[in-house]
């Protein structure tokens, strides 16, 4: 019963969140303020739900409770391909592809790399848990370096345009791109609904799902591609979330005591958003602007996240 | 690789590190005593060559300590988040003291990398499950919440992308008069050879160190300070170099064994060759321009330690 208690009064929490992060401080004016900051608060929620999708999810593919996309190095293929993307066609890029056509490219090659990290994920050898991680995060580390290379070699002008990709930020968000990532996460969350029950069955492990009749190599193909697609309109929409995924992810099991996806999925979205409320409000009226929401972040899901290997065998 | 060839390969680089750069400098001119070539040659590629040798031998003898004090082939100071502290502290230095000069830089360097290693080491200690990819794995995670802390810290007073700027390893800049700070690694790898011996007693854990008479607080305190030392000399001269620690010990440790006494040379030799090539490479990729050798050894020495990752996981 209290767990109800508390779920009533976590909703209620993040809807005064919403609200305060509304109208704090805005003179109720409707023509500019408030506007501006639904669009923020649209984007926080399209990119919360992308988030917590996409990391619950993969974790449930992955049977890892540590990894994530980001953690894979997914975010560091999509820089990587938007800097060589300004490299190769200056700025020109951004209009010759426009929004669609750079994130159609996105899109396929995230679905490339997810098969490629999926041949790796899920070779035979599960024994270790640590091992993908190690990979994913020495993996993150040179895609990191070749984007680094990439950007010296392209002039600081098209190098300022590239940076606002690479810092979480709600601040650059315009209407166009909301409607078409909400109508991307709605479309994925439309095919993903059937495969609901089956994500439970999944999570049992791939022997137990195959002996209880389920085509896993065709499901998990399926379901890593959606989170592909999650992926790339979450980074595109509001930047690289390295490892709030993962904070997310557990913080979603813990509170839902319960392994049902059923339960763990909306409850993760809604932690997703949650935080990137919290931070962007504590960076608007705590911080004055004197740091942003992924740096916030990062400092406290990565010491978070250092936490939890440390306690590894609880999770494991 | 034969007894001769490391340092035939160690020599040969040393040669094309001197004659490889912008301002073309042959043997002929010095040969002929062109005033043009030997400044050159004393004002910016001597010091060069002598900052690569000493970052390359300092890193790789570094990493061989650590790997030693923790007991994990895959620790350096890239994954024990000794880089990051030593940025953190150099940061600091500048808000603090902007005109505080190398010195200042150099003993906030120290202090943060040697406090944050003797963290990691207790941290690692204390761990309940130890296994070989975890903890560097932990190292690594401590090293981006440093790093987070450093961009936190950067943010708030305007240096965020001065940091990214000059915190990534690059000799270009390296002229006679500034680069000097280097040649503290010297005094180290003289240290480090001197206590090889006991540094090999260490990798065989602490009740066997002690049984031997060895005083295991002591030196795992040495052991941090000396790895501290060289980490902040060369953060300080060049900026962050990830890898070489890493990849040269387990590179050597695969064909010679874990005899520190006996592979130290070796060691030695291949990390400075290492960098050595990282760094003619840099040189060449976009000549006439340079890419930093931070570049070029994330991504070499980044690839390899991906591989040493996986044949391990076979």
């Amino acid at each position: 019963m209290s767990g109800r208690a508390g779920l009533l009064a976590f909703w209620t929490g993040l809807a005064a969140m919403a609200a305060a992060f509304l109208l704090f401080d805005s003179g109720l004016d409707f023509n500019y303020i408030i506007p501006r900051r639904l669009a923020k608060l649209a984007a926080m929620v399209i990119g919360g739900i992308a988030v917590g999708l996409s990391s619950i999810v993969f974790q449930t593919l992955a049977g890892n409770r540590v990894l994530t996309p980001a953690v894979m190095g997914y975010e560091a293929v999509y820089l990587l391909l938007q800097s060589l993307l300004v490299l190769m066609l200056g700025t020109s890029s951004l209009v010759l592809l426009g929004d669609y056509g750079n994130f159609l490219v996105s899109i396929l090659l995230m679905l490339a790399y997810s098969l490629a990290v999926h041949r790796w994920l899920f070779s035979d050898r599960q024994a270790d848990i640590g091992y993908p991680l190690l990979i994913g995060l020495v993996l993150t580390l040179i895609i990191g370096t070749f984007t680094q290379f990439v950007q010296l070699r392209i002039s600081p002008g098209e190098f300022a345009i590239f940076q606002g990709f690479a810092l979480v930020s709600f601040d650059r968000v315009e209407w166009g791109r909301i409607l078409w990532s909400g109508g991307l996460v709605a479309a994925v969350c439309v095919a993903g609904r059937p495969s609901l029950p089956v994500l439970d069955v999944l999570a049992l492990g791939r022997d137990q799902a195959v002996s209880l009749g389920v085509d896993h190599h065709r499901h998990v193909r399926f379901l890593l591609a959606l989170v592909a697609v999650l992926v790339a309109v979450s980074t595109s929409l509001i930047g690289p979330t390295a490892f709030m995924g993962i904070f997310v992810a557990n913080l979603a099991y813990a509170c839902a005591r319960s392994g049902r996806h059923r339960l763990t999925l909306p409850l993760g979205c809604a932690i997703a958003v949650g935080m990137f409320l919290a931070a962007q409000l504590a960076v608007e009226h705590v911080f004055n602007y004197r740091t942003t929401v992924g740096i916030l972040i990062n400092l406290v899901c990565g010491a978070w996240f250092l936490a939890l290997t440390l306690r590894f065998r609880d999770i494991a | 690789m034969s007894r001769a060839g490391l340092p035939l390969l160690f020599a040969a680089l040393c040669v094309v590190s001197l004659t490889v750069g912008v301002n073309r400098l042959s043997l002929a001119q010095l040969a002929s005593f062109s005033d043009a070539a030997w400044l050159t040659l004393t004002a910016s590629r001597l010091p060069r060559l002598a900052a690569l040798v000493l970052t390359g031998v300092g890193l790789a003898v570094c990493g061989v300590i650590l790997q030693h004090v923790v007991r994990n082939r895959f620790v350096e100071p890239a994954t024990t988040g000794g880089l990051e502290a030593a940025k953190l502290g150099i940061l600091i230095s500048l808000s603090v003291s902007p005109a505080g000069g190398a010195a200042v830089r150099m003993a906030l360097a120290l202090a943060f990398c040697l406090v944050a290693s003797l963290v990691y080491v207790a941290i690692i200690a204390r761990l309940r499950l130890r296994n070989t990819i975890l903890v560097p794995v932990i190292g690594l995670m401590y090293g981006s919440v440093l790093g987070a802390l450093a961009e936190f810290y950067a943010y708030g007073r305007n240096m965020l992308q001065s940091m990214q700027g000059w915190l990534l390893g690059d000799f270009s800049k390296i002229v006679q008069g500034n680069y000097e700070i280097v040649w503290l690694i010297l005094p180290v790898v003289g240290a480090a050879y001197l206590f090889a011996h006991r540094f090999t007693v260490l990798g065989m854990g602490s009740d066997m160190a002690t049984s031997l008479g060895i005083s295991y607080r002591a030196m795992v305190t040495l052991g941090l300070l000396l790895v501290s030392t060289t980490v902040a000399a060369t953060v300080v001269a060049v900026g962050a170099i990830p890898f070489v620690g890493l990849v040269v010990p387990n590179v050597v440790a695969l064909r010679q064994g874990d005899n520190l006494a006996r592979t130290l040379p070796s060691v030695a030799l291949g990390g400075a060759s290492l960098v050595l090539a990282c760094d003619i490479l840099g040189r060449l990729l976009i000549y006439p321009f340079e890419v930093p050798i931070g570049l070029t050894m994330g991504g070499i020495g980044g690839l390899l330690f991906l591989l040493l990752i996986v044949r391990s996981g076979r």
